[in-house]
């Protein structure tokens, strides 16, 4: 920290703004003052702090109102109030130092090592700082106070005794936050694939978990400061503090001053406390400000995407289209109107630009379409496309940093403009929204049929009951089983996939016009996605409602649209019917994008391998979580069998909770087996300790889902893939190097790269980089789980490339785990296919996602929409009933 | 108790999966809570009496210099201080246990008869400074989080920072300054003549407000309602800007919620939707970390106490310390231990009730 300080002051400042900055500075001004009256105290202050009558011998008088000589008047003790004031910072400014120096240097090794290494240490330790955290502070430090103060009078004695008390208080402060910091840290997938290629405990504490734990140091230290100053003051109002005759100190004199109040004596309390307010002050504003500079959460967020990312599309955009102008639509619909097409919503030139911190950001130039009753428009798009601030735009639903312009017509009204209280009615009763991810979208401390019987109550006159009846109707109309009894129930008591039927309850509560659909089932597993869409359909037949359903998913498109609308970066780039579109795509971005798109049941896929050496050998394999207090243990796997052999890739698949990912995490030994055994290479892994594993873990290579935590924040690109050469080889510094470098070409990146910070890439770069650091030992064995579900489709068709181009040429084996079966079925030789901890079917690729034996396989097979309208009509077709049960 | 507002976890607890068998959530979550609060209390009372033991012979440090060591030493020998400290420590938990605090040295008080005494004054002041807390905090952080980075948050950020940074006791001073000259009562918890009186009421509660109603006589509830004003907001004022700023950085996270979107987006009012939406959510962690406050409220009382010689628990308390009669010291402090450990485990309560997924 110290050694940063000179750095990170300038760094701070200039990540500030506006009334932030004005605070921190003013927080670091107060602070130099005070800082520079306790260096200085003996040639700033007039007299000594104890001193009662000048050099002279002429005595000062007690209780003498401010004067010329004495500025700040005398005490009742006859002292000068200024000098005491001024030696008083000194005491002050010499204790806080301390006490925060003390409490860090023993709170954050106690709560970094009780964090990552839990247990019973961790429990004893948390249980013991709770409990001296729960008591008053104060009080805590007046019997420690009085332990330590056996006859110390001396000055330096006296301050030592006040610091250790104050950091007896602080100590566990320090532990709470270190702790809890160290526990989110350390099951980040940087610090996971650190253990997964053998770095030893303490590189990893300090590498990887302290220096990401250490950003919230400067806020807890400069916070904790302000709190010493007041516990300090409080210990000698209290007179348990310094010794009087030894420092002079602001609680002490303020509670001699206490008796002065009640007849009108101002200058003796006044003045100390307004120093111990001023100098608290400081340190607040200047922790509070750091706070919000450096907490995430508290930040204005502009798009939801990193500039990076946008840019690596920009990129693949110009690529195909050799242009960057983005604003050439190509629509295939005839321009002029159809008198004859009634509208119910239709958007004109609609432009959305957001104000954020780092000025202007358009994120919508003009966008036009337009939807009819009973009809469902697709807008498409990768990220950073507008499409989601298009749709919330419709109902005034962005944040206040936004402008929106052009227009927005319901019937023959127009929306944009109008003012909230107009608004109100025609949202949730005319227009009304699903949202992506149902478990946020549902305020978790009321009913379901709560939060329905108030849109219905915002809209219709209608009694308690009388809403209640229809929330019942409602849920029983969107297939909610049982919906009596599950209408009051909570949210947190309902699957995904019933908690979006909730969420279209509410919107098809009022019959609205239009339902604006935000990404409705990309939070959902696969088959209940597919029920999901269903009972979209459904509705729409019913009702007659317009549908303009947001989606990144071409399969959903393909298997919902009438027409489609394709954005790119806030423009429409093509808009067509969706058979026109899907059969032949005028925009080479579509055509670009229709192609990324992995097709489920291709032809040419890869067969199997003929290789006997086998690489990894799961055998029986259970892994059980044990239960929090009173409920059972969790079996995650369950006696599950798999081989992968050398140059094959066994395609894992399976829905969220099937167990797939903890057989990656077991296979690696980040997880520990509860029985059944796992042998890479022919060396038996499971049931090893960390320090006996650690010479096999070359064997082997990782790659994480998500892009955007697998790599150190805090360490650059070269140092991430350098870290398994220092620890699992004796290369020297030059040899690294050059090894980097030629890994990095290999992932087709170049050696520039390895110069700069994970933040500085994009989710797509950021996994090439992932793959190369798995691959920086040349493993036998590669465990790739959910490689590329974070990425947008043309990105990844990239890596899905390069993977295939490197996995051929190394001949590594591979275990691959995907929810998607579209993305396994172009690069896996064989599938496994997972369901609740069970292995439910394996086989080669194309007898089990040709051919499927189970009756799970064939559900999950039929549920997955193709990227063609007219396959996924008859694939709709064929599989009937297959899919209703699901909820 | 800043670093543990700003440093909280923010935002309300993920839902854990649920898995069928065992017990109920709720009846699982209480029970929980009250086997820790078993430990918790455990810790803090055997800190209690380790710290209180290596601070030396308490006979000695409070009657040393005045007793021969003949009278000192059958002093000891009479409150069990020659035996050795594992039976002593048995006695003073067994002791714990039938609700024995021990007794003072000096005056020779029972340690529960300073909590039903001293306590209730402790309890009255509580009581009015979490009232001035809740009318500061609530509303005003309500306002601070409406008008974000504005003109009223920025003046109201600034106010919780200052009275913050502003000592109890400095805050009791300027009150002192202001009020005295009007002749407004700054110290004591009622007139002599009202708590002369007040003594004959029965039954007598110690709570004064209580007593004076009992007593029914309209200028001696005015006196005790006159003589709590200045303490409940000196206290008041600093938990109030606690509050006021926890629910501002509350409200302001749950706004931006996604179920917040969703109800604006049927059609619900803005007004509900700050009301029953945000506000309500922001309430969980809220209640938790006002749950931390009591023991702020506690460390706080004793200043105030001493501040405005108002004679409750922490006004005693030090008084003994000062007296050094560290029996008395060890009592109380057991006592404010287990007011602790009850505290937040009722907050625990209060959680459950606030949050259904803490119930269901």
């Amino acid at each position: 920290m110290a050694v940063n300080a000179k750095r990170f002051v300038p760094t701070i400042v200039r990540q500030s703004h506006g009334l932030q900055r004005f605070m921190l500075l003013l927080g670091f001004a107060i602070i130099a003052v005070f800082l520079f009256i306790a260096i200085f105290a003996p040639w700033l202050a007039p007299y000594d702090f104890n001193a009662d009558r000048t050099a002279d011998g002429v005595v000062f008088g007690t209780q003498q109102a401010p004067s010329a000589a004495h500025w700040f008047g005398t005490t009742v003790g006859g002292t000068d109030v200024l000098s005491r004031v001024i030696f008083g910072t000194r005491t002050a400014v010499e204790v806080i130092l301390l006490a925060v120096v003390l409490s860090g240097i023993i709170g954050v090794p106690l709560g970094l090592v009780s964090g990552f290494l839990g247990g019973w240490l961790d429990r004893i330790l948390v249980l013991i700082m709770d409990a001296l955290y729960a008591f008053p502070s104060l009080l805590l430090a007046i019997v420690v106070a009085i332990v330590l103060s056996g006859g110390s009078s001396s000055a330096f004695g006296g301050i030592m005794a006040a610091a250790i008390s104050i950091t007896v208080v602080f100590i566990p402060q320090y532990f709470r936050v270190i702790r809890n910091a160290t526990i989110a840290v350390k099951v980040e997938p940087y610090v996971d694939s650190a253990r997964v290629v053998g770095v030893r405990t303490p590189r990893i504490l300090r590498k990887h978990i302290f220096s990401n734990v250490s950003s919230s140091l400067p806020v807890i230290g400069t916070l904790n400061a302000s709190e010493a100053i007041l516990t300090l003051a409080g210990l000698g109002f209290l007179g348990f503090g310094i010794e009087p005759s030894a420092a002079a100190e602001w609680g002490y004199d303020l509670n001699k001053a206490m008796p002065d109040a009640s007849s009108g004596i101002w200058w003796t309390g006044v003045f100390p406390g307004l120093a111990i307010v001023l100098i608290v002050l400081g340190a607040t504003l200047v922790g509070e400000s750091l706070n919000d500079i450096l907490n995430p959460l508290l930040r204005n967020r502009g798009t939801d995407t990193t500039s990076a990312d946008e840019a690596e599309i920009a990129h693949q955009f110009e690529e195909v289209t050799g242009d960057e102008d983005a604003s050439v639509e190509v629509r295939t619909a005839p321009v002029a109107p159809d008198p004859k097409r009634v509208v119910a919503l239709s958007l004109t030139n609609l432009e959305v630009t957001f104000q954020t911190d780092g000025g202007q950001v358009h994120a919508v130039n003009g966008v036009t379409f337009d939807v009819a009753p009973g009809e469902v428009v697709a807008v498409v798009g990768e990220s950073g496309s507008g499409k989601s601030v298009s749709s919330r735009a419709i109902l005034g639903l962005l944040p206040s940093s936004a402008e929106v312009g052009g227009s927005v017509t319901l019937g023959n009204r127009e929306l944009l403009g109008m003012s909230e209280d107009t608004l109100r009615p025609i949202r949730g009763d005319q227009v009304s929204m699903v949202f992506q991810e149902p478990s946020t979208a549902l305020n978790p401390v009321y009913t379901v049929g709560w939060q329905i019987i108030e849109g219905l109550q915002a809209h219709t006159k209608i009694s308690k009951k009388d809403a209640r009846k229809r929330a019942v109707e409602l849920l029983e109309m969107v297939g909610m089983p049982d919906p009596e009894h599950r209408v009051d129930y909570y949210p947190h008591q309902l699957s995904g996939g019933q908690k979006q039927r909730v969420v279209i309850a509410m919107a098809i509560a009022c019959e609205p016009d239009v339902i604006i659909a935000d990404e409705p089932t990309t939070a959902l597993d696969v088959t209940v996605q597919a029920a999901i869409l269903e009972l979209l359909l459904s509705l729409r037949e019913r009702l007659g409602t317009a549908i303009v359903l947001i989606t990144h998913n071409m399969g959903v498109v393909a298997d919902m649209a009438d027409r489609v609308v394709v954005m790119y970066r806030g423009n429409v780039v093509e808009s067509a019917p969706s058979r026109e579109l899907f059969a032949s795509p005028k925009h080479p971005y579509t055509r670009a994008l229709l192609d990324a798109v992995p097709h489920l049941g291709r032809e040419n896929g890869p067969g199997l391998v003929d290789a006997n050496e086998l690489v990894l050998k799961v055998d029986d394999l259970v892994v059980e979580f044990p239960g929090r207090f009173g409920q059972p243990t969790f079996r995650a796997v369950d006696h599950v069998s798999l081989e992968v052999r050398k140059g094959e890739v066994l395609g894992l698949v399976g829905e969220s909770g099937s167990g797939k990912s903890t057989i990656g995490r077991t296979a690696v030994g980040l997880q520990q087996p509860t029985s059944g055994t796992i042998d890479v290479s022919g060396n038996r892994i499971s049931g090893l300790s960390d320090r006996e594993l650690r010479p096999y873990r070359s064997r082997f290579g990782f790659v994480f889902q998500d892009p955007a935590s697998s790599l150190n924040p805090r360490m650059s690109i070269g140092q991430c893939i350098a870290e398994p050469l220092h620890v699992q080889t004796e290369m020297t510094q030059k040899e690294v190097d050059a090894k980097v470098r030629s890994l990095l070409e290999s992932v087709e990146l170049g050696g520039s790269y390895a110069e700069r910070f994970p933040h500085e890439l994009s989710g797509g770069q950021r996994q090439r980089v992932s793959l190369a650091r798995a691959l920086s030992l040349d493993p036998d064995l590669l465990i790739a789980d959910e490689p590329t579900s974070a990425l947008d489709v043309s990105v990844q068709a990239r890596v899905l490339e390069l993977f295939t181009e490197l996995q051929h040429r190394l001949q590594f084996a591979c275990l691959f785990i995907s929810h998607d079966l579209a993305v396994v079925d172009t690069l896996a030789n064989r599938v496994a296919v997972m369901q609740d901890g069970k292995l439910v079917e394996v086989g080669p690729r194309e007898q089990v996602l040709g051919n499927p034996q189970e009756e799970y396989t064939k559900r999950l097979i039929a549920a997955v929409p193709v990227p063609d309208p007219v396959e996924q009509q008859r694939r709709r077709e064929e599989r009937g009933h297959l899919l209703t049960d699901i909820s | 108790m800043t670093t543990a507002e700003i440093m909280a976890p923010t935002g309300p607890p993920e839902a854990e999966p649920r898995r069928r068998g065992g017990l109920s959530p709720l009846t699982r979550y209480l029970l929980v809570r009250a086997a820790l609060l078993v430990p918790t209390v455990w810790v803090l009372v055997t800190m209690v009496f380790l710290l209180m033991r290596v601070i030396g012979d308490p006979i000695q440090a409070a009657l040393g210099g005045r007793l021969s060591p003949e009278q000192i030493a059958e002093r000891k020998a009479e409150a069990g201080l020659d035996r050795p400290i594992l039976t002593q420590y048995w006695e003073y938990l067994t002791g714990l246990f039938r609700g024995d605090f021990g007794t003072t040295l000096t005056d020779n008080r029972k340690v529960s008869t300073i909590l039903v005494e001293n306590g209730a004054a402790t309890l009255e002041l509580a009581f009015w400074s979490l009232l001035v807390a809740f009318a500061i905090g609530i509303p005003l952080g309500r306002v601070a989080a409406r008008y974000r980075d504005r003109f009223p948050d920025v003046m109201l950020r600034l106010f919780a920072i200052l009275v913050y940074a502003a000592p109890v006791f400095f805050v009791g001073l300027l009150l002192k300054l202001a009020f005295s000259p009007f002749g407004w009562p700054s110290s004591g918890r009622a007139s002599i003549n009202t708590e002369l009186t007040l003594q004959d009421v029965d039954p007598q509660t110690h709570i004064m407000i209580v007593d004076a109603f009992l007593w029914g006589d309209p200028a001696m509830i005015g006196d005790v309602l006159k003589h709590a004003m200045l303490p409940a907001i000196a206290l008041g004022l600093l938990t109030g800007g606690v509050f006021l700023r926890l629910v501002r950085v509350n409200l302001l996270q749950t706004m931006r919620m996604d179920y917040v979107t969703a109800a604006r987006a049927r059609g619900v009012s803005e007004r509900r939707v700050l009301n029953k939406h945000a506000f309500r959510n922001a309430l969980v962690p809220v209640v938790t970390v006002m749950g931390l406050q009591i023991a702020l409220l506690l460390g706080g009382a004793i200043l105030t106490e001493t501040t405005f010689e108002w004679k409750g628990l922490g006004y005693q308390l030090a008084e003994y310390l000062i007296k050094r009669d560290f029996l008395a010291v060890q009592g109380i402090v057991t006592l404010i231990a287990i007011i602790v450990g009850v505290t937040s485990f009722l907050i625990d309560v209060i959680v459950a009730f606030v949050d259904p997924r803490v119930r269901f």
